[in-house]
């Protein structure tokens, strides 16, 4: 993701990861075993995938934008989980929004 | 000179563009759903298909059914970043582009369309462009994945490789004033260079005032 764009720097940077990733845990849906896994690519900006994830998955914008960071900073980011049918839905949703994403069974990676 | 998308009183979202920056939005959008349907070979032999599918002869039916749901795997390197792969597995991946690409190509040439139309509505001179929720979306889709195209035009890969591009660019203008040259090549990519950031601060623009 282009980093050139100040608004973006979200303002949980000060907190801890594992207080974020507590609280990812608790609001993602954790059941089943697929994952929708979103990687970091040179296009999309930083706010418009804050943007889809708040607006498809309904997350809150903490949980949204530490997602966000993950994929930018790790490269990859699994941003939902559950049945295969619905991880099919999610990744063709990303990909309608334009973001690079797969499939995977969890524990795959 | 454009001026940034803010949220109106009455909920609907505005920019303000001139004529040539609608133009040239238009036609990128229009390049971007043609080379779309190009490559994924959408449109090629549609009426044909269409009347077989309504055809009085099963087998002719069938054979319709199945040719309407064939999948191509892109051939061109930015239809590739706009329908990637869905799965790391290459039989996944093919299921997933038999299953949902054309639906998925379907609502991109949609999002491109309404944008084009919106632009046409708005006219040709210097002046508002007005867009409620759901069209802000499809705005925002869209410029995305013009975005997209003109990135892998620029050969964009990693995250910063824009500024490269910038860079190379800036130091190509100070070598052309130090002496005579100016290939066509070049002109070209300086046009890519300023409608991506034409798009991309559009873009951003709309996520602020949807915020």
């Amino acid at each position: 993701m282009p980093v050139d764009l100040p608004r973006a720097v979200p303002r949980t940077r000060t907190r801890t990861r594992t207080d974020t990733a507590s609280e990812e845990r608790t609001t993602l849906e954790t059941e089943g075993p697929w994952c929708t896994v979103v990687w970091n690519d040179p296009v999309n900006l930083m706010s418009y995938v804050v943007f889809v994830f708040r607006r498809y998955f309904g997350y809150s914008r903490v949980v949204a934008e530490q997602l966000m960071m993950q994929v930018h900073e790790d490269g990859r980011a699994i941003v939902s989980r559950g049945s295969r049918e619905k991880v099919e839905t999610d990744v063709q949703a990303m990909h309608s929004f334009g973001l690079q994403s797969t499939i995977e069974k969890a524990g795959e990676v | 000179m454009a001026h940034a998308f803010r949220r109106r009183p009455d909920g609907s979202l505005a920019c303000r563009l001139d004529g040539e920056e609608k133009a040239i939005i238009a036609q990128v959008a229009q390049e971007t759903a043609d080379l779309i349907r190009a490559d994924l070979g959408i449109d090629a032999g549609g009426d044909a298909l269409r009347r077989a599918a309504e055809s009085e002869d099963p087998l002719r039916r069938l054979e319709a059914e199945f040719a309407g749901r064939e999948a191509r795997t892109p051939s061109d390197s930015a239809v590739r970043r706009l329908f990637p792969a869905a799965s790391e597995d290459p039989s996944l991946a093919e299921e997933y582009r038999r299953l949902g690409q054309r639906d998925l190509a379907d609502g991109k040439i949609a999002d491109l369309r309404r944008v084009m139309s919106i632009l046409d509505a708005a006219g040709g001179g210097h002046g508002e462009v007005v867009l409620d929720e759901d069209e802000a979306l499809s705005m925002l889709r869209a410029l995305n994945d013009v975005r997209i195209v003109l990135a892998d035009r620029l050969g964009l890969q990693r995250d910063g490789d824009f500024d490269t591009v910038r860079m190379l660019q800036q130091i190509g203008e100070r070598v052309e004033d130090a002496g005579p040259s100016g290939d066509e090549e070049h002109v070209g990519s300086d046009i890519v260079i300023a409608v991506y950031e034409l798009l991309s601060w559009l873009q951003e623009s709309l996520l602020r005032a949807l915020d």
